[in-house]
């Protein structure tokens, strides 16, 4: 029908003009502004490439981008490896507390990161739960928890797993369980059974997870500046102090859009590797008609 | 054997992953009540951090600033994502996928990027100083994407011949959402809401880029973070978990005891 | 027809590439009960919502009780209709579904209360007003439906596969239940199904759709009995299919060569000697017996019905055929048997169609 059409837009309009406007419109002027310059906390319009000359040059932005992109990867693996065995049993075995038992693993995320960290904070801290425990008992104390890369992902575990079982979740929701059953009477093994079966079929929840997981885990910087201690500064942190006292805002952009490419970057790649959607169990609800 | 192996490992798991979640949110409720913060052990209770933090009329303020923020943003996100998810699921048009992705783009986008873009892009093209109200537009952005994504997996599970229904039998397009629709879907609606207003509340890095001076409890308890121990803070920490958690709870029983019902099929 | 109160002229509906009705005409009269069948994808569907309203058609014409409808929507036509699937609002009570297209009139609390009454009576519900959909089994479900349907007293009803997702059983009782309603209320009921049992059961007059197209429209016992379409003969009970090329026609009957057997039907659609056709005979149609006929053959099987058997017969030439006939103790597997069919019972058509 011709009014579906008008129905439709009418209802989208107005949120799909908002995001364009707020959300789009601010990202490409940042690629805009990437190729100005900066002097004295104001932003001018000669167009130039120096600062992707010097994201480019300079080691340390390299190193932190490196160090950025690895530690996205570990987060982003072990929160897999982690959120499968859970999201399964809840789709699998939760029963009527399937429910509940998915609230509790996503509650925590909806008081926001900052308290989150305060909290990982007094867990991990040198004063924290842990080494106070330790060192309370007679024992040596893990300085590997203190300040440190180690804290900061678990710092970042703790922030994103959330996501990653949530997006496992949904995928196995229209996965049929039925399937197992048939892999085992016809002789495979259980473990064999997932990874012949289980695994493929839900190829899109885990590339959704590890893309929820990495795109801001690569750009995160709160939890390095209050978990990794002076030497665990992140690409994001370096991008948040272009903002803050040096003022350099075009650096801050172009560093911006990098990240902002090498997430895009990733989305594809991950998108490519999800494949025919068909085969990968995604399904694609039908209503009327 | 071997199966139960296999769920037992899950379960495992399950409790691991519940108990790396809940210490430290436990832990910090327990350390917000007791008098100092470092190895409180024995317990030695007390409410002073509660009392200190209801008199520090800076928390006030960001309180305030905060509930701004979650409630606009919670309106506005709410608002936008029920009318496309409605119009997505109910008019299947072409062009409907794209649109899907627009608003869950914002989830594959790192709020720090959300936040510095539109700090620069008020300021240096549109000259517009930061305010609550920049702040709530930006949060808006991303809290969209997931009031989209709650209403997106229930309203997926309406019937929309019920509304086909309700017109035959006389109900114009207005009183068919009034009659029909909306007693339906208004516990999504409501879940929408509850969702992108938590996030908004809590959100540190998009409002602080848009806010500069303007405290808010996040920025609060940002600059406080900075500054080592505050129990004051860890107060406040446990009071939102807490405010959470209640929602949350409050939403799951309605849901639960059949106040609000969920399914849509008879 | 002077009573007519649905008329639809030359309506057609294209969605993109598909044609879901092409130039359909109907006229459905006062007290009828009509049946629009056909195979799923045939358009019957679409048919039933532009008449509701739900969907336009692209051009033609629809008038309801002397007024167009064609583009008026579907909350100012008066209709009354009954859904697939029930589609019962799963948040009111049945009392309040039933009573929902009174509300949409405004109409007084008194004047419901008494069309409550009296509907409740006419399908049996009496008791379960109070009651949510999700505490009725399927056949309460399916009476609130029809209920909610009549409770206005429409001017007409439709109803789209209402028995679709009941029991056989079920489906037998409301069959008749629904016959019975039309003919005390003295409405049109233009039903939809691809059911042709259903069809058959409950209308006077049926359409037979295919591909969009309207096939037939007719009398149940003149498309039944005397097919003009080739879909028709081989969609409405179940006939047996011989394909062969005409040997002669004489006036109305063809003889063709079946195998080296000459059998004869009906010539339809302009058959002349040396076409390729294929002819149906419908299973009850043909005779069968032991002694004399004019095909011999043999009883393969005999699948045993209760009030009838089909009996599987492999003829001499090697093809084989079923005879649906009253079960007889001589007629068992393996036994010789003979058939024969009168020509007017055998329906002829262009091969290839």
């Amino acid at each position: 029908m011709k009014n579906n059409r008008l129905f439709f837009w009418v209802l989208t309009g107005p949120g799909t003009a908002f995001l364009l406007l707020f959300l789009i419109l601010p990202l490409m002027s940042i690629v805009v502004f990437s190729f100005w310059r900066t002097e004295s906390y104001h932003l001018y319009a000669d167009w130039n490439l120096d600062n992707y000359r010097v994201l480019a040059t300079n080691p340390s932005y390299v190193t932190f981008l490196l160090r950025s992109l690895f530690m996205a990867s570990v987060v982003s693996f072990v929160s897999l490896v982690v959120a499968w065995p859970v999201a399964f049993f809840i789709t699998r075995y939760g029963g009527q507390f399937k429910i509940i038992l998915l609230l509790l693993t996503s509650t925590p995320f909806l008081t926001g990161e900052i308290l989150r960290v305060t909290a990982m904070q007094q867990i991990l801290g040198p004063i924290g739960l842990i080494n106070m425990a330790l060192t309370t008992f007679g024992f040596d104390p893990v300085t590997a928890l203190m300040y440190s890369k180690t804290a900061t992902a678990i710092g970042l575990i703790y922030l994103w797993l959330p996501f990653m079982v949530l997006a496992i979740h949904l995928s196995l929701l229209n996965f049929d369980f039925e399937l197992l059953q048939v892999a085992k009477v016809n002789g495979a093994r259980p473990l064999r059974a997932f990874w012949e079966v289980t695994w493929p079929l839900n190829r899109a929840g885990s590339a959704i997870g590890v893309v929820l997981v990495f795109i801001p885990t690569l750009a995160s910087s709160i939890t390095s500046k209050f978990l990794g201690g002076p030497n665990g500064a992140l690409f994001g942190n370096i991008l948040a102090h272009q903002f803050g006292s040096t003022g350099t805002w075009a650096l801050g952009s172009a560093m911006g859009v990098v990240l902002f490419v090498i997430s895009l970057l990733v989305l594809y790649i991950v998108w490519k590797s999800i494949g025919d959607l068909n085969r990968s169990g995604i399904t694609i609800k039908g209503g009327a008609e | 054997m071997f199966r139960n192996l296999s769920i037992t490992l899950q379960i495992v798991m399950l409790v691991a992953l519940y108990i790396f979640l809940y210490m430290p949110i436990l832990y910090i409720v327990y350390v917000s009540m007791q008098t100092t913060a470092i190895w409180p052990f024995p317990p030695d209770f007390t409410g002073e951090h509660y009392v200190n933090l209801w008199h520090a009329t800076d928390y006030h303020t960001g309180f305030r600033n905060s509930l701004i923020i979650g409630i606009g943003t919670g309106m506005i996100s709410s608002v936008i994502a029920t009318m496309a998810v409605i119009g997505i699921l109910k008019y299947r048009v072409k062009g409907s996928k794209l649109i899907a992705g627009l608003f869950l783009s914002p989830l594959f986008i790192a709020h720090i990027l959300i936040g510095i873009s539109s700090l620069m892009f008020n300021k240096t093209l549109l000259g517009l100083p930061g305010n609550l109200f920049s702040a709530i537009i930006a949060n808006a952005t991303y809290a969209t994407a997931f009031a989209f994504l709650v209403l997106l997996a229930q309203l997926a599970r309406y019937d929309w011949r019920l509304d086909e229904a309700a017109m035959v039998f006389g109900a114009t397009p207005r009183r068919t959402f009034r009659e029909i629709t909306l007693p339906l879907v208004w516990p999504a609606i409501f879940g929408a809401f509850i969702v992108s207003f938590l996030l908004a509340f809590n959100n540190l890095e998009i409002s602080f880029y848009n806010l500069g001076a303007t405290p808010t409890l996040p920025t609060l308890a940002w600059g406080s973070l900075r500054h080592g121990i505050s129990q004051e803070l860890y107060a406040l920490a446990a009071l939102i978990n807490a405010a959470v958690f209640s929602f949350l709870g409050l939403l799951y029983i309605l849901i639960r005891s059949g106040v609000i019902r969920m399914d849509f099929k008879d | 027809m002077s009573d007519t109160v649905l008329t639809l002229e030359h309506v057609s509906k294209n969605f993109g590439a598909i044609t879901a009705a092409d130039d359909i005409n109907i006229e459905v009269g006062q007290t009828e009960f009509f049946a629009l069948l056909g195979p799923s994808g045939s358009g019957k569907t679409t048919m039933l919502r532009m008449i509701a309203g739900l969907e336009t058609p692209d051009t033609g014409r629809i008038v309801i009780g002397g007024t167009d409808v064609t583009r008026l929507p579907p909350y100012k036509r008066g209709i009354g209709m009954v859904f697939q699937d029930f589609l019962l609002f799963p948040h009111k009570t049945v009392a309040e579904n039933i009573t929902f297209p009174l509300k949409m009139q405004r109409s007084s609390d008194t004047e419901k209360a008494e069309h409550l009454q009296w509907v409740v009576n006419l399908v049996h519900l009496e008791g379960l007003e109070d009651r949510y959909p999700h505490q009725l089994s399927g056949g309460q479900k399916q009476r609130v439906a029809l209920a909610r349907g009549l409770v206005s007293r429409p001017s007409l009803l439709l109803l789209d596969e209402p028995l679709a997702n009941l029991d056989r059983e079920l489906r037998k009782e409301m069959e008749v239940e629904i016959r019975r309603f039309q003919l005390e209320l003295g409405i049109p009921f233009v039903y939809v199904t691809h059911n042709q049992e259903e069809a058959l059961t409950m209308s006077d007059r049926m359409a037979i759709m295919r591909d969009g197209k309207m096939e037939q429209v007719g009398e149940k016992f003149s498309l039944y009995h005397n097919p003009t379409s080739q879909f028709v003969a081989s969609f409405l009970g179940s006939p047996n299919v011989f394909s062969g090329r005409v040997s002669a026609v004489d006036g109305e009957i063809a003889t063709l060569d079946w195998h080296g057997h000459a059998i004869q039907a009906r010539a339809h659609g302009g058959l002349k000697p040396g076409d390729a056709a294929t002819c149906y005979v419908k299973s009850e149609k043909i005779a069968i017996e032991t002694d004399a006929g004019e095909m011999s053959g043999e009883i393969r099987d005999v699948i045993f019905k209760g009030q009838y058997a089909d009996f599987l017969v492999l003829l001499d030439n090697g093809e084989e055929v079923t005879v649906s006939s009253s079960h007889r103790g001589q007629l068992v597997k393996g036994a010789k048997t003979h058939i024969i069919w009168k020509p007017e019972n055998a329906d002829g058509f262009p091969a290839g169609e």
